[in-house]
């Protein structure tokens, strides 16, 4: 669920992301249905948001599997339009997502969306989001809704005495949250334009949540930066020459260090780089090397592929078309995902455990279940309200707080950049695995239903663990102005979005993998 | 944290001649006598200061087992260096140098800068192979040679870092294109940005060598 302290705002851009993926339509169309959905939100925000009772500063960004749109013309035209039953269809989309097709010959496209996500992150750090959304929507000539506005106004007034109830608290995070996605919304409404033409091509993605928007909002906004940056064009001038996604978080991460050491900053930035942490995770190398296992791979089943004929050839591509559509379904559990409740890990790991073992083959979530620990000790450190009372021997001006909105920020970044790194090494493993030995006991279909699971636990998580931690950024924050919390908190979405996607793609870069493993298998079962 | 150069390195060799070792002495500093069977490959990462310059090694551990040859095969690719290492007191782990070396030349860059380590030097009494039949293996096929016990650290440092050396003397030379990735050497960040804003500061102090 989109937990959101006002669902008029946050469920404007979901649905509408919603309904913008699906039906494709051009933008002006679009632009009428998000009007509809927003006045028909108030009639069923009930059925859809379950309660206030959670933190209204919970937000799930990353439960929804999707890939980035890429600039590939439209396979085949998209269903048709449905304009009837937005609740359902918005239930629909809650209950089942997909990701679009394969998509891993065109790199180029794809890597460069990454890197625009990637640095934008840099400037969401650096500048401030709502900065450089601001400057993104002045340059789109999106006005800013002024019901937006007097929200924000209301919120900033509302930082001034929160009488300690932690009803008030919540709604002041809220407020924080829903403008902060309201603004999303409202630009990318504005920038349907310019992304239609991507969204039509990803037939079968179903973009839903605040946080994808956030992430166009990412793109198109370092678009904007980029016009005033050489330094950016630079690197985008790198891009061409690269081929591979590792390669491009890498120089994404190297541009990021690079303004670290260029520029004075503020503590923040120096700790929480997420493109540095993910690499110091050694996220990298094993995204790099399970890039060359895939790529392998895929050249394989090519060479194979191409061997054959008649019958055999027949039957293979069913095979493979088969495990191609289970890398391409993905279908969520809403109800597990709104957990408010977070533990140190043992569902976690222990669900991990459980569904790794249907693979068959000998790989542990240990490091995975380490890296959740971790987090969760990381959670602990930062004070909740009911602690902070106690804890009045602070040595800061802010007297109750132990843990500065910085310290949690770098708290959350960091969990999502050891958890995702450590998620892409047991994808990696995995691969090493499936490559090395041969498995009787399951089908390589099977096995690729176990990692389509996998993928969505590891997702999951990493949705449940930013929400707690823009939870509890919301909740220390509570005296700190709009533009200091805002851009921490959409920085933890940003990050969890980017996490949730990296997972992804390397579940993606699994698919060559078991087609091999398929094949070998069915090589040894008939010898000719 | 940022670096001049990134180099590649890969450790290959027989199963059990302590290359996840060698690795951990020289990012940790520390000797872990137990270790996992490394599965396909695992990583590490350094970063060492040559000529003033910071580079950064981005250490590739791969399995030993036959088993997992075909696999790590594959990661042998855009390796600028490797550390060809076998057991001092394994004769088998030398006798198999030629098959691993063949295996190397054949699967990277014919650039690649090769270390070939006489490791567990700590363990005189069970030595099967003599110093000098390393020496002699070495330069038969060009190599760089040195023994090293990851026990005790001697000569783990000088292992990587004469490795490193040699890579770094032959950037120098031009023998390497530092702009094909395929090589194992990536240019820093604080190259790849001369025209951007190097506003001295923090960036001054590791300015790295001009190259472009």
């Amino acid at each position: 669920m989109f937990l959101e302290g006002s669902p008029e705002h946050k469920s404007g851009s979901a649905r509408y992301c919603y309904k913008m993926s699906e039906n494709g339509r051009p933008a002006a169309d679009l632009q009428e249905n998000v009007k509809d959905n927003t006045l028909k939100e108030e009639t069923d925000s009930d059925s859809f948001y379950d309660a206030q009772s959670d933190s209204s500063a919970d937000v799930a960004p990353t439960r929804k599997t999707r890939k980035r749109p890429e600039n590939k013309p439209p396979p085949e035209l998209l269903e048709s339009p449905k304009s009837a039953g937005v609740a359902e269809n918005v239930s629909k989309a809650s209950t089942q997502t997909s990701v679009s097709e394969g998509g891993w010959g065109s790199w180029g496209s794809w890597g460069k969306s990454l890197l625009s996500t990637a640095t934008a992150t840099v400037a969401t750090v650096g500048q401030g989001l709502s900065q450089v959304i601001e400057k993104a929507e002045t340059s789109l000539g999106i006005p800013s809704p002024s019901e937006l506005s007097t929200q924000v106004e209301k919120e900033q007034e509302a930082d001034a005495p929160p009488s300690s109830s932690e009803e008030n608290t919540a709604e002041g995070s809220g407020t924080v949250l829903g403008s902060a996605m309201g603004m999303l919304s409202s630009s990318s409404m504005g920038m349907l334009s310019s992304l239609s033409s991507a969204v039509q091509n990803t037939s079968k993605t179903v973009i839903s949540g605040g946080l994808d928007a956030l992430e166009f909002i990412g793109k198109k906004t370092m678009d904007v930066i980029a016009e005033g940056d050489p330094g950016f064009k630079k690197t985008k001038g790198l891009m061409n020459r690269s081929s591979t996604l590792s390669q491009v978080l890498r120089e994404a991460k190297e541009r990021e260090q690079q303004q670290t050491a260029e520029k004075v900053t503020s503590e923040t930035e120096k700790k929480a780089h997420y493109g540095m942490l993910f690499d110091e995770f050694q996220g990298l190398s094993h995204l790099e090397a399970l890039e060359i296992l895939s790529r392998e791979s895929e050249a394989k089943v090519k060479s194979v592929l191409s061997t054959l004929s008649g019958e055999e050839l027949t039957t293979l591509r069913d095979d493979l078309e088969q495990i191609k559509e289970s890398f391409s379904l993905m279908e969520f559990d809403d109800e597990e995902v709104d957990d408010p409740q977070v533990d140190d890990g043992e569902n976690f790991t222990k669900e991990l455990t459980d569904t790794l073992k249907k693979l068959h083959i000998s790989t542990s979530a240990e490091r995975l279940g380490k890296a959740r620990r971790n987090a969760f000790e990381r959670i602990v450190k930062i004070p909740t309200e009911a602690k902070q009372q106690q804890d009045e021997s602070s040595e800061q001006e802010a007297p109750v707080i132990t843990c500065t909105v910085e310290d949690a920020h770098c708290y959350a970044i960091t969990s999502l950049a050891e958890l995702t790194a450590r998620s892409i090494e047991q994808f990696h493993k995995v691969a090493e695995m499936l490559l090395h030995t041969s498995v009787e006991e399951v089908t390589a279909l099977e096995q690729a239903k176990v990692l389509a699971q996998i993928t969505i636990v590891l997702c999951k998580e990493i949705s449940v663990l930013s929400k707690k931690f823009t939870a509890c950024l919301a909740t220390i924050g509570t005296n700190e102005k709009g533009e200091v919390l805002n851009p921490l908190i959409t920085g933890v979405f940003l990050e969890a979005s980017n996490s949730a996607s990296y997972i992804q793609d390397a579940f993606q870069l699994l698919m060559p993998v078991i087609e091999v493993s398929h094949i070998q298998r069915t090589a040894e079962s008939s010898p000719r | 944290m940022a670096y001049a150069y990134l180099f590649k390195y890969i450790i290959i060799g027989d199963t059990g001649v302590g290359k996840s070792c060698l690795l951990l002495q020289f990012t940790d500093k520390r000797f872990q006598p137990v270790h996992d069977l490394t599965i396909g490959v695992e990583f590490g990462a350094r970063m060492i200061t040559i000529d003033g310059k910071q580079i950064k090694l981005q250490i590739w551990d791969t399995a030993g087992q036959e088993s997992f040859r075909s696999i790590t095969r594959s990661y042998y690719r855009g390796a600028a260096g490797a550390l060809l290492v076998y057991d001092i007191t394994r004769r088998d782990t030398f006798n198999h140098l030629t098959t691993w070396l063949e295996d190397a030349r054949q699967h990277s860059n014919s650039n690649m800068v090769i270390m070939l380590i006489g490791n567990k030097s700590d363990l005189e009494s069970r030595r099967e192979v003599k110093k000098e039949e390393g020496e002699a293996f070495a330069r038969e096929h060009g190599l760089i040679f040195m023994e090293t016990s990851a026990k005790t650290a001697s000569n783990v440092e000088e292992a990587f870092i004469n490795t490193a050396k040699e890579i770094y003397e032959k950037i120098q030379e031009g023998v390497f294109d530092i702009n094909n990735e395929a090589n194992g050497i990536k240019i820093g960040p604080q190259h790849a940005a001369t025209n951007s804003t190097l506003a001295g500061g923090q960036g001054g102090q590791q300015a790295g060598g001009g190259c472009c």
